[in-house]
């Protein structure tokens, strides 16, 4: 038997070398399999309810009895210019939010490395990541008080200092309203998201720095030539993660500040699902955009995982 | 193992064995459901009555339970010590427990019924939940219940649902006696006290008089009370934006039907969002607009926002419903601001005659109430309890309270509150929290005349209401030569049988609903830029805005209510 099927034996001793790795490793799986179990409860199992998208849903019907329609629910959505409308901001806004992101956030965490006085640059570091913790809606409150035609802070300052002469309606007009979540975003989140670039730039060997100052590096080329390419893979992994999640621009700010005047640049992919399928009941058409929008997703992230191993070796999967 | 150990085990063991046992054995015996009594009781409750109260406890009153009832109002829940509430429990054995809305109702609801998450019973939008099948068919168990029975069926026509079945249990202005209408709750264009009192006491008729009469006042007074004087506000914020889309049909000479005209002689609907009066009503909004009477911000600011401005009492008109500003009344009557606080006033086009109000007219919308969730713990429990409050004295001790403590009887038969009782009542958190009015109104109610004409409650009183009246609103009706500021307005008009379209049911996701949404979003994005942009600009974007709106294809909602007018006047002819 053996010889006429020499693959056998060494299958065999393939899989048990196998077997023993896993045994040996029988604690590490116990451990990991409540959190096996948590995903997918919460995130493989939704995943059933796709199944409204190619139905006409109603809910007294429930899954069973809801007639099939195959992609007609596709169909009304990509000929519906809303739906478009919505794609193309969420895009700009994301867009936006990312590049004021990254910008903002490392450029904030070099400026911050560079003080040597840590007692002032904890403070600063605790201060300028304390607006991650408030609500969207306070946030939100604040600036359609700074921002209000009747006595807010930000007309005040423009008509004193003569560059304007009466004031302007900033949350009513269209042009100003992607530049007005881009910043919110950024006087909320800059802070934050600095923390892991300070963090990565700490573990920076020192000696680096004193080679460059041999080399008669001052400041600037220190930050050039040691402290970015330092926290580079930290980037890199943080840029694919979020471009996973380019089609969230998030919701709450433009849901708040999204009245009749500025509905045209407000209305994200997210709200128009909340459009159509809660506020009109139309489940199955929601179902559709949310569909389309991870599609969009995990074809992002997996090009940009592609793209930055090819191009550094750097790779979150 | 030891043997103390063992059979400290053992008695556990037979301990917990014994628990469900005896918890079975006083389980409530069973109830004639016929006659709501029961039909044994451990305590004998039948021939005891409180003493505070003078009412008779339901038979049950022992066992307690709790239902969950969802309101589709954004309002707080009564405090858990409220004495009347307290009682009620303790008659009943029965305590409500309220969900008021947070956030957009629309969005609650759609969560609810995707979740099918639903509690004892649903005070919303009843015709979602009854396609979605939430609620349970009432129409066989309402004979069972003799006071809700008497209270209903006048109204079974129209309690009934297209597929047959009864399943709400209406709780406004189920009655055949209404009370006269002392205030508008309605729409109306509402105006400043001080203004009409400064100009003489005039009664404007058309926008022009209106928007004249702001304007003058505004030039001679530009700040009330050190705040900037404020012409003219417009509601935007979500499902409110009623204030900003609504004028042009009352305009017209309709009443609060919809997103659409209907003609009163061919009753057949249009868009009234389009049509000349729209035209001209934003165009004098533009107009006022670049005279400084409207604020910009008035078209970003949310509701809490707009309530506060108008409790400055720096606002001099706005269009609204009444119920909508309730509570800005209420803070500019608290601090004895009666000059600042508001009335409506009869604007309409040129020649038409204004109908704001609705006449009282025997028949009800039949989904503006209550239903029973298939989730309901005991429905017959719910609904014994609702049985018993419609009872006269129930329904007195709920609405006026305890006689001498509360009110006082007069000669003539009516009834009026104590001083310190009207103080409570005039104050939404002590009404709230010391009166039974959160359960009486949410609950089915009786309302307007009982059969010997007295009123059932304060709201319905005349009394009552004159009584409350201040000083100052008394002179200022006394100048027009009216009693109640209803009277401003035209007399009551009576409404065609399918009135109002909003009440109808488009069914969720069809072609007619997403048709009226369109029409709504259009309107919700044009008008604010039409009363902001430069007089020679209004036109061409006019234009536009129709063209929008017909490329949009409003056809399939017309189309879908055309048809059900003409079913509803049809069998009604």
């Amino acid at each position: 038997m053996t010889e006429l099927n020499p693959a056998l034996p060494r299958a065999t001793k393939k899989w048990k070398k196998t077997l023993r790795l896993y045994s040996q490793q029988k604690s590490l799986f116990f451990m990991i399999l409540p959190w096996m179990i948590f995903t997918f409860i919460f995130n493989y199992l939704p995943l059933t309810g796709w199944i409204m998208a190619f139905q006409n849903f109603r809910p007294g019907k429930g899954y069973w009895k809801s007639p099939f329609v195959g992609f007609d629910q596709f169909a009304f959505l990509f000929r519906e210019q809303g739906f478009w409308r919505a794609f193309r901001n969420t895009l700009a806004m994301s867009t936006m939010n990312l590049v004021f992101g990254f910008v903002f956030a490392i450029g904030f965490a070099l400026l911050l490395n560079e003080i040597k006085n840590t007692y002032f640059k904890r403070t600063v570091q605790t201060i300028s990541y304390l607006p991650h913790f408030l609500s969207w809606i306070i946030v939100c409150g604040l600036i359609s008080n700074i921002l209000s035609t009747s006595d807010g802070a930000f007309n005040n300052l423009l008509m004193w200092l003569g560059i304007i002469d009466k004031p302007i309606l900033w949350l009513g007009e269209p042009k100003y309203f992607w530049w007005i979540v881009a910043f919110a975003n950024v006087w909320k989140e800059t802070g934050w998201n600095s923390i892991i670039y300070l963090a990565a730039m700490s573990s920076i060997d020192t000696s680096l720095y004193e080679a460059c100052e041999i080399d008669g590096g001052n400041r600037y080329r220190k930050m050039w030539h040691i402290t970015l390419p330092g926290i580079r893979p930290t980037i890199l992994v943080l840029l694919i993660m979020n471009l996973g999640f380019i089609l969230n621009a998030g919701f709450e700010v433009q849901y708040l500040f999204g009245r009749g005047l500025v509905m045209d640049v407000s209305e994200t992919i997210d709200i128009f699902v909340l459009k159509y399928g809660i506020t009109l009941g139309n489940y199955s058409l929601a179902t559709a955009a949310g569909i389309f929008k991870s599609v969009i997703s995990i074809f992002m992230i997996v090009t940009t995982n592609y793209l930055s191993g090819k191009i550094e070796d750097e790779r979150l999967f | 193992m030891d043997k103390r150990r063992l059979s400290r085990i053992c008695s556990f063991i037979l301990i917990s064995c014994l628990i469900p046992i005896s918890a079975a054995c006083v389980k409530n015996p069973p109830m004639n459901r016929a006659t709501g009594q029961a039909t044994s009781t451990p305590m004998d409750t039948g021939s005891y009555i409180d003493e505070d109260t003078g009412l008779t406890p339901m038979p049950d009153a022992h066992n307690p339970i709790t239902f969950k009832i969802f309101i589709r109002d954004p309002s707080a829940a009564p405090s858990k010590s409220n004495p009347v509430l307290r009682k009620i429990t303790e008659l009943t054995g029965v305590t409500i427990e309220y969900e008021f809305l947070v956030g957009d109702l629309a969005q609650k609801q759609g969560v609810m019924i995707a979740s099918e998450d639903y509690p004892d019973a649903i005070f919303a939008e009843a015709n979602k939940f009854i396609d979605a099948g939430a609620f349970i068919p009432l129409e066989d168990k309402l004979p069972n219940y003799p006071n809700l029975y008497a209270h209903y069926s006048p109204f079974a026509d129209d309690m009934t649902y297209i597929d047959g079945h009864q399943y709400i249990l209406e709780i406004y202005s189920v009655t055949l006696n209404a009370a006269p209408l002392f205030e508008p709750t309605g729409p109306g264009f509402f105006i400043q006290k001080a203004v009409l009192e400064d100009a003489g006491y005039p009664i404007p008729r058309t926008l022009d008089e209106y928007f004249q009469l702001i304007e003058n006042y505004k030039a001679k007074y530009p700040e009330i009370d050190g705040i900037k004087t404020i012409g003219f506000e417009i509601l935007c914020d979500g499902w409110r934006d009623f204030c900003l889309r609504n004028p042009p049909q009352h305009l017209m000479g309709a009443g609060n039907d919809g997103d659409a005209y209907v003609d009163p002689i061919t009753f057949k609907a249009s868009l009234y969002q389009i049509s000349d009066t729209a035209k001209d009503y934003y165009r004098k909004l533009n107009e006022v607009y670049h005279k400084g009477l409207i604020e910009a911000e008035t078209f970003t600011q949310n509701y809490d926002q707009y309530i506060s401005r108008l409790s400055s009492g720096a606002v001099l008109g706005f269009f609204d419903q009444g119920w909508n500003f309730i509570p800005a009344h209420n803070v500019l009557e608290a601090e004895k601001k009666y000059n600042r606080t508001y009335i409506a006033v009869p604007i309409a086009n040129p020649g038409v005659k204004d109908s704001y109000l609705d006449a009282p007219s025997g028949s009800i919308p039949g989904n503006n109430g209550i239903g029973i969730t298939k989730k309901c713990k005991d429905p017959d429990r719910l609904l014994a309890f609702y049985d018993w409050l419609l009872q006269e004295d129930v329904q007195n001790y709920l609405q006026w309270g305890i006689e001498g403590r509360d009110y006082i009887q007069l000669s003539g038969g009516g009834k009026v509150f104590t001083e310190t009782r009207r103080k409570i009542q005039n104050d939404d958190a002590t009404k709230r929290d010391l009166t039974g009015y959160i359960l009486w109104n949410y609950s089915p109610k009786r309302q307007g005349l009982y059969e010997n004409g007295e009123p059932c409650g304060p709201d319905d009183s005349a009394d009552e209401y004159l009584m409350s009246m201040s000083d100052y609103d008394r002179s200022f009706l006394k100048k027009y030569g009216i009693k109640y500021p209803a009277q401003l307005l035209s007399d009551p008009v009576e409404r065609p049988a399918y009135y109002p379209l909003w009440a109808m049911s488009l069914g969720d996701g069809s072609a007619a609903s997403v048709a009226a949404n369109k029409v709504v979003e259009t309107c919700r994005k044009y008008y604010p830029r039409l009363i902001l942009s430069a007089p020679d600009e209004f036109d061409r974007l006019w234009q536009e805005f129709v063209t929008e709106i017909q490329n949009g294809n409003p056809q399939p909602y017309l189309d879908e209510i055309n048809r059900r007018i003409a079913e509803i006047m049809n069998r009604n002819r």
